[in-house]
């Protein structure tokens, strides 16, 4: 008796629990543009994830992946950390790898609440038999950042975003 | 180099790669069909190269709030990444005239997903790329070795695509395919090759380097306008990515399939350009020929090319497997040096052993003392009485491998005492060096002084067991030593056999021939030449008569012998009986579809499927027949047939050569010498000559032809053999 009462306690504060994420994250969100232009390497194309982190450098969602082959996905190693336990489904924002010199558009989709609160945009890259830059591209989300340009550590040449109106 | 090597290395080769082959070829069937099944989609659109940019740009900005960017996959899809006016950003195939959406983005299915990467990394990433590209090469280099193996095979490059001569299915096919797939699989190959490299950095760099042009003055213009997009029709487009944001820097990127375009977004101006270098149009090519995406046909030719490598793979194994068998068999109770009779071998597919090894055995069960080897072991023999030597030609006129060494052996190594020797030559007349190794042996064990001719030389056209036989008989006779050469027996299961009944039986006429008719029980196919062979004791010893096929029944012209069980048995078969045969298709033995003029030779029964064809030939084709044969009374039953074919014009003449007949002795082949003019144009004419008869007769009509071919139209024989002109079915 009392374990049956357990139990749908359980099942109930789940239910709330994923009520309440779900809530939380119905909160309003805005598009972006996101152009990613690769530099001159040469090579396989390139994965490249872009994923939002809190102000502590957590992860906190991925916004998209360019890379559609998710037998390399464990190589793109801290966000693997992230994405490997629990591995949602992300087709809808993936595509496909980038190689040296090309250009691609992607629209993302971020909270608004995140903006301006210290979050940041994390662009990581890795390329087969190369080197993985966790932080190619990472800046703070700002109302400025989110229509500026910049510059890549690493495969990425820069980055450039804006609001899709 | 010898032919061994190139041997050797396609076996080894093969030996080394096979297990990825196979995988690679069973993945390369499945893939096959992921290029097909595309192209039956219904958004796979067929008519890009009739719509320009300019058209599809201006159907999706007027559809959408934004364009993103176009891409036209290389299985002729076009897909668009968009955001729609309800906000969402969206991505999917289009109509590329509309701009409206006609389906969600298909995911690869997982099938392929799972054939794609086992197929070009095994799953090993990139160790199991680097595999999978050395066992291309392998493979590129087993094709290579298989190519130089058929020429030299055909006796030269220029006769690599000639007539290949049938010994037995896997073999024969194993040859045919080769020949059919050989560029296809070198395409695959190459393509594989270079798609590995490609990933492994191998090749020369390339840089998109663009120098945008800046332009200050310009009237806007809509992209509908824009000449550049009115003259690039989609087919050209890989993809075309819009400007970023509304700045006049951004500009549309436009990938074409040999270079990329930066394109002014106002102007419509192209402000850069830059061309693929050909290493990227390579590797485009490459991928195309690879996958076959974009085309059903090619997609299918790839599929029937990895079926064949399954082919050959099976095939090239059962064939070494049984060379080695038919080797193993050389098992002496007696050295070289104790024996009297020394059988030598030369042997390319090992098929002449099988001739060599029943005479090997004939002389031991009889005791005889007997040793047998091949020709290369050749050696001094101390008490040899009489060398047989058995061999097979190879190519071109040249040894064959287990014979290479033999004339340089027989030259350097003296024997003590006399020798007598008889030469049998294994061959084909489909190649122009129809035994010329067994000539070669021949002259030097003439000019030998230790080595005395026994028997002269005797050739054997395509391991025809009753020729062999007929040597045999004759070396018996000379020798006086009782042999029996026992027939091998045939893999067949008599159940299989069909049953027939007895329509009529002619009696026996007066040279001991008779017509025996019969009717299938079952609905058969078959046609005028083809064979009919019987089991008369269940002892699966085979035999075969050619068939004529008169009003739908089986004619067969058969010579009773006294000793003859089969003949025998059915010359004592009477109406309504019923006998058990089965029916062997003879393709090679069919009455000419094309030919306009065909020329029938043949003596004795062999007449049988003559008779068949004259009845087949309803177009009343000018069919002359020579036929030879004893006696004025043999023709008795076969008048009949023959004036009614003469009537009907189904035969147009008939020459007749008694040999027996008191005054007027006359052979076939000299009936044919007096019409020589007559055959050469009928052969110049694309004309057929078939022979259906006994060796000897065939021997000596083919000699008479072969003079007619050289003086009359200055070319062997051969030729018309392989143009198929010379059709033959002797016993």
């Amino acid at each position: 008796m009392k374990k049956s009462i357990i139990n749908t306690l359980t099942v109930l504060s789940l239910v709330t629990a994923f009520v309440m994420m779900g809530f939380t994250s119905i909160g309003s969100s805005s598009k972006y543009k996101c152009m990613i232009q690769m530099k001159n390497y040469t090579g396989e194309g390139a994965y490249v994830v872009i994923s939002l982190l809190d102000a502590n450098g957590k992860y906190v969602e991925t916004l998209y992946v360019q890379g559609n082959d998710d037998e390399w996905y464990s190589d793109i190693t801290e966000w693997w950390k992230f994405y490997g336990k629990r591995r949602p489904n992300i087709d809808s924002i993936t595509g496909e790898t980038i190689s040296g010199g090309e250009r691609k558009i992607s629209v993302i989709e971020i909270p608004d609440d995140k903006i301006d609160t210290g979050y940041k945009i994390r662009f990581e890259t890795a390329v087969e038999d190369q080197e993985y830059h966790v932080e190619d591209v990472q800046f703070e989300l700002t109302s400025q950042t989110v229509k500026s340009k910049v510059e890549g550590n690493g495969f990425i040449r820069y980055v450039r975003m804006i609001p899709q109106k | 180099m010898t032919i061994s090597i190139w041997r050797y290395s396609h076996l080894l080769l093969a030996i080394s790669s096979s297990l990825f082959i196979t995988l690679a070829s069973i993945t390369g069937i499945i893939l096959a069909f992921e290029p097909v099944s595309n192209q039956l989609e219904t958004y796979a659109i067929h008519n890009l190269d009739n719509v320009s940019v300019a058209t599809t740009i201006t159907a999706l900005q007027h559809t959408y709030k934004e364009v993103i960017e176009l891409q036209v996959t290389n299985d002729n899809f076009v897909t668009a990444s968009v955001i729609t006016h309800m906000g969402d950003s969206e991505t999917f195939y289009i109509n590329p005239i509309t701009g409206k959406k006609l389906g969600e983005l298909k995911e690869k299915a997982t099938l392929f997903k799972f054939a794609t990467n086992l197929h070009r990394s095994l799953f090993l990433k990139s160790t199991g790329r680097f595999i999978v590209g050395i066992v291309s090469l392998l493979l590129f280099l087993l094709l290579f070795s298989g190519i130089i193996l058929i020429a030299k095979r055909q006796g030269g490059v220029k006769r690599f695509f000639s007539n290949v001569v049938k010994e037995n299915f896997l073999q024969y096919y194993h040859i045919q395919l080769g020949k059919l797939f050989f560029i296809p699989l070198a395409i695959i190959t190459l393509t594989g090759i270079y798609l590995s490299i490609e990933k492994f950095s191998l090749l020369p760099n390339h840089q998109i380097t663009h120098t945008t042009a800046f332009i200050n003055n310009y009237t806007t213009k809509a992209p509908k306008d824009f000449p550049i997009f009115q003259q690039t029709t989609l087919s050209d487009v890989k993809s075309i990515t819009f400007p970023f944001s509304k700045d006049v820097e951004d500009y549309f990127l436009v990938k074409l399939k040999n270079k990329e375009l930066q394109i002014h977004q106002y102007a419509g101006e192209v402000l850069s350009s830059y061309e693929y270098p050909w290493v990227a149009i390579t590797s485009y090519w490459s991928l195309l020929l690879h996958t076959g995406q974009g085309s059903i046909l090619w997609a299918i030719v790839l599929g029937l090319a990895c079926i064949t490598l399954i082919f050959f793979m099976y095939s090239g194994f059962q064939m070494t497997l049984k060379r080695t068998k038919k080797q193993l068999i050389l098992k002496n109770k007696f050295t070289k040096d104790e024996a009297e009779f020394i059988i030598l071998v030369g042997s390319e597919t090992g098929s002449t052993y099988r001739f060599a090894h029943l005479f090997f055995e004939a002389l031991l069960s009889t005791k005889n003392k007997a040793f047998i080897a091949q020709l290369n072991d050749y050696n001094s023999f101390a008490v040899a009485k009489q060398l047989i030597v058995f061999t097979a030609t190879y190519g071109d006129g040249d040894a064959p491998t287990n014979a290479k060494k033999f004339q340089e052996l027989l030259a350097s190594i003296p024997q003590q005492n006399s020798i007598k020797y008889s030469v049998i030559g294994f061959g084909s007349l489909m190649y122009p060096q129809y035994c010329k190794y067994a000539v070669d042996v021949e002259n030097r064990l003439a000019q030998h002084p230790n080595f005395e001719a026994f028997m002269p030389l005797f050739k054997i056209n395509n391991q025809s067991f009753t020729a062999f036989q007929s040597w045999a008989n004759q070396w018996i006779a000379h020798t006086g030593i009782p042999l029996t050469i026992k027939q091998p027996k045939a893999s067949i299961d008599l159940k299989k056999l069909r049953s027939f009944t007895v329509l009529k039986r002619s009696e026996l006429n007066t040279d001991a021939t008779f017509l025996i008719q019969l009717q299938p029980h079952k609905k058969q196919k078959f046609q005028s030449g083809d064979l009919l062979t019987f089991y008369p004791e269940n002892d699966l010893i085979p035999r075969k008569y050619s068939i004529g096929k008169i009003n739908n029944t089986i004619v067969l012209s058969i010579k009773r012998h006294e000793f003859g069980i089969c003949s025998r048995y059915l010359s004592q078969q009477s109406t309504q009986d019923i006998v058990k045969a089965k029916i062997e298709r003879n393709h090679e033995f069919h009455f000419p579809k094309y030919a306009k003029e065909i020329v029938m030779i043949a003596n004795g029964t062999g007449i049988g499927p003559f008779l068949g064809m004259i009845d087949e030939n309803k177009q009343r084709k000018k069919v002359h027949l020579f036929w030879g044969t004893r006696t004025k009374a043999s023709t008795e039953i076969y008048k009949d047939i023959l004036n009614e074919g003469l009537q009907n014009k189904q035969l147009t003449s008939l020459h007749i050569a008694y040999s027996q007949e008191t005054g007027i002795k006359q052979y076939v082949q000299e009936l044919i010498a007096v019409q020589a003019e007559k055959i050469a144009s009928l052969l110049k004419n694309e004309g057929v000559i078939m022979i259906c008869g006994s060796v000897a007769m065939q021997n000596q009509v083919l000699q008479t032809l072969e003079k007619i071919t050289t003086m009359q139209l200055a070319q062997p024989l051969s030729d018309f053999e392989h143009a198929e002109q010379l059709k033959m079915d002797c016993y």
